[in-house]
């Protein structure tokens, strides 16, 4: 997949979920790939407050190629759901062209619309791997393949510093299972537009 | 330059008064010729024609009677399938299907048959000599001390002779006369050639059910291979089926200088990539299909193509050998350890030349001989070797991909390489997870327990193996299934046979596809 992403002007992401999913985790990962390692600048903000274990929650991320005035997501670009309290909340802000990307076992969607949609079986990937905790890193790794917000590298190197010690190598594992899952939608969505669905 | 070596099989009947009409006048018969008195074109059999260019002919001309003046009545029919599947045969193996001819001739037509003679002579000198050289074995006196080589380096002395290797021996349990332990014991006691050693020796199918089950472990398929390579050096041969037609055909193609035509049947929707690093080994398939072509109609290509189809959905495009050889399997198997060597070096030097780093294949046998088999013998390949199916299960559990739903309810045969010796039935499995069939049961007797499809490197043919492929088929049937997926060319050319048992009928028909053709048909982007 490429690697090097187009330069981002200015982004704005939403990452919603429980307390307790890592929410929060995936925002600051995400934000210190862009800022530390890809050398972008980014912000970071949070609501938890009394929902911390259960409750809606979000992660606010901005990364922008020039310095960041206002640390708040207005109308966010990509937006992130790993529940449906998050969803219901969020979905409806994100811009006309954005993209929203749902844990398919966790989220229902709605109704139709224009936005890009992926849904992403994240939780059942973390599980398969062997923690269900890992979820946000595999929704990570999806992203860092369907968008060009950081570089694979930035992400990969950032969640392995960023996560506990001894877990390094299957967040690492889920990052890569999140990653493949994303190129391989990507693959196929580019199949299916070329009108090749199947093998014969 | 030698002249070339063209030998004429002339019918008894028919043609042979012309020829003799020829001495007689005493005619410029090209003296290249050599002729050679049969009783009917229709009794030259695939392997008896074969072999004349495995020994080194450069052409042979098969000479009979008219369609309607057959002694015999369908003797030139017959000879006309053989020719045709020769033909096809020998311009796969890149030698060109010209070097074999059908030539009819009645007794007065002594005339003609100069000229046809004659005729031919140019066209052989115009191809030029054949590549093949043949490899006459020295064939030494049955060796004792090789044999208690075998037998220490098995450690055959640990079987305690308790019986569980026959209780599960499905040759036993066709009703052979057979037993693994009996054999086993008999040898270390220093009978090699009794006729029940020998014939025990060439009808076991490797199948390694016995060691499965055995409390010492004794590994009697590695066992049985060694002890058929003394046998086989000492003169003691065992049955090869189809007349030992492919142990002739891979013996063949240890000629280095052959220029094998194995992919130019190739679809062209299919993509490879010479330059991939990545290599394609298909196997023996396209060998297969002309041979049984006017008997089985097995169609064991498909396997190739599919599996070149499931790796191009997923955008790897692999190279492929055009001169690609057997993988040497089956003369492993059958008692020809040099053979075995003069191909692995081939094929390890033209992978080497190639710059291959992996390979793929979707046969069992060649997974196991090229990952397995090589190094052991001394040949290793610095490459990895990868069976198709760990590569589409890798790929596949990316995410993205689906199977479409198919209308068929179906039940396994196990490939004995991949789910006993490599001892990976689950591997298949995945895979047929994933599918969505309208019901999938497995058959009673399955995995690491699964019954072989009845024979093993082309031999040991016989009514039990028949008994053994029926017993196969019905338990299929009994699991209400429509079609029989196998994972081995092999497996699915020895069933097809047994199906066409004209006492069972019905009764052990069903359908067969390979994993891989089922797969490349129902596989989807979600």
């Amino acid at each position: 997949m490429a690697t090097k992403p187009k330069a981002v002007q200015h982004k704005e992401v939403l990452i919603t979920g429980f307390g307790g999913q890592g929410i929060v985790l995936a925002g600051q990962i995400l934000g210190k790939a862009a800022s530390l390692v890809d050398r972008k600048e980014s912000t970071l903000t949070q609501s938890y407050g009394p929902e911390a274990r259960g409750g809606a929650c979000s992660a606010q991320v901005i990364i922008s190629q020039s310095t960041i005035h206002y640390p708040y997501v207005r109308i966010p670009h990509i937006v992130v759901c790993l529940s449906q309290g998050g969803y219901d909340k969020y979905a409806k802000s994100i811009r006309p062209d954005g993209m929203l990307i749902v844990d398919q076992d966790l989220v229902r969607i709605s109704e139709g619309s224009d936005l890009t949609l992926y849904r992403v079986p994240a939780t059942r990937i973390a599980e398969e791997v062997g923690r269900r905790m890992m979820a946000n890193i595999v929704m990570l790794g999806f992203l860092s393949a369907v968008s060009d917000l950081v570089t694979r590298e930035a992400l990969h190197e950032t969640v392995v510093k960023s996560v506990p010690k001894g877990t390094e190598e299957l967040n690492s594992t889920a990052f890569n299972k999140g990653h493949d899952y994303g190129a391989a939608i990507l693959k196929g969505m580019e199949k299916k537009a070329a009108g090749k669905k199947g093998a014969k | 330059m030698d002249k070339p070596k063209i030998i004429l099989f002339i019918c008894n009947w028919g043609p042979h008064a012309a020829f003799q009409a020829l001495q007689d006048k005493d005619a410029d018969i090209p003296a290249e010729v050599r002729m050679i008195r049969i009783p009917c074109t229709g009794r030259m059999s695939k392997s008896l024609l074969f072999k004349s260019f495995e020994m080194g002919a450069d052409g042979v001309a098969l000479v009979g009677c008219e369609p309607g003046s057959c002694r015999y009545g369908s003797g030139t029919e017959t000879a006309e399938r053989n020719v045709e599947d020769m033909r096809g045969i020998l311009h796969l193996l890149g030698l060109g299907g010209d070097r074999l001819r059908l030539a009819m001739f009645l007794p007065d037509e002594s005339d003609a048959l100069l000229q046809f003679l004659q005729d031919f002579r140019d066209v052989i000198d115009t191809i030029g000599k054949s590549p093949v050289t043949p490899h006459p074995r020295d064939l030494s006196a049955l060796s004792h001390m090789e044999t208690a080589r075998v037998v220490a380096s098995h450690d055959v002395y640990a079987c305690q002779d308790c019986g569980k290797c026959s209780s599960a021996c499905p040759v036993t349990l066709s009703g052979k006369t057979f037993s693994p332990r009996a054999m086993a014991n008999a040898i270390i006691g220093g009978d090699l050639d009794s006729p029940s050693v020998v014939e025990d020796v060439w009808s076991c199918l490797t199948c390694g059910l016995c060691t499965d089950r055995c409390p010492s472990v004794v590994n009697f398929p590695d066992f049985i291979r060694e002890m058929r390579h003394v046998l086989k050096g000492g003169g003691v041969e065992g049955h090869q089926s189809h007349g030992g037609f492919f142990q002739s055909l891979m013996r063949t193609m240890t000629s280095p200088d052959l220029s094998i035509n194995h992919w130019d049947w190739l679809p062209e929707d299919i993509k490879t990539d010479e330059k991939s690093s990545i290599l394609y080994f298909g196997g023996c398939a396209p060998y297969f299909d002309t041979f049984f072509r006017h008997h089985l109609g097995v169609n064991t290509s498909d396997i190739l193509s599919d599996s070149l189809r499931l790796m191009n959905f997923f955008d790897i495009f692999p190279a492929v050998q055009p001169g690609e050889r057997c993988c040497g399997h089956d003369l492993l198997w059958s008692g020809d350890e040099e053979n075995f060597l003069r191909l692995a070096r081939l094929n390890a030097k033209a992978f080497e030349e190639m710059g291959i780093e992996e390979i793929v294949t979707s046969c069992p046998e060649c997974f196991r001989t090229l990952s397995h088999d090589y190094p052991r013998a001394g040949i290793p390949l610095n490459v990895k070797v990868t069976h198709v199916y760990d590569l589409l299960e890798k790929e596949i559990s990316k995410g993205a991909v689906g199977f479409e739903e198919s209308d068929h309810k179906i039940t396994f045969q196990d490939p004995c390489r991949l789910s006993r010796l490599e001892g990976r039935p689950e591997l298949p499995r995945k895979l047929l997870q994933r599918l969505r069939p309208r019901g999938f049961k497995e058959m009673q007797d399955r995995g690491i327990s699964a019954l072989c499809c009845g024979n093993c490197a082309w031999t040991g043919c016989d009514s039990y193996t028949k008994a053994l492929q029926n017993k196969r088929l019905r338990q299929a049937k009994v699991t209400g299934s429509d079609l029989l997926v196998t994972a081995c060319p092999k497996c699915q050319i020895h069933l097809k046979c047994a199906m066409q048992d004209p006492f069972r009928g019905n009764e052990i028909q069903m359908e067969i596809m390979d994993l891989t053709g089922l797969m490349a048909k129902t596989i989807k982007w979600e």
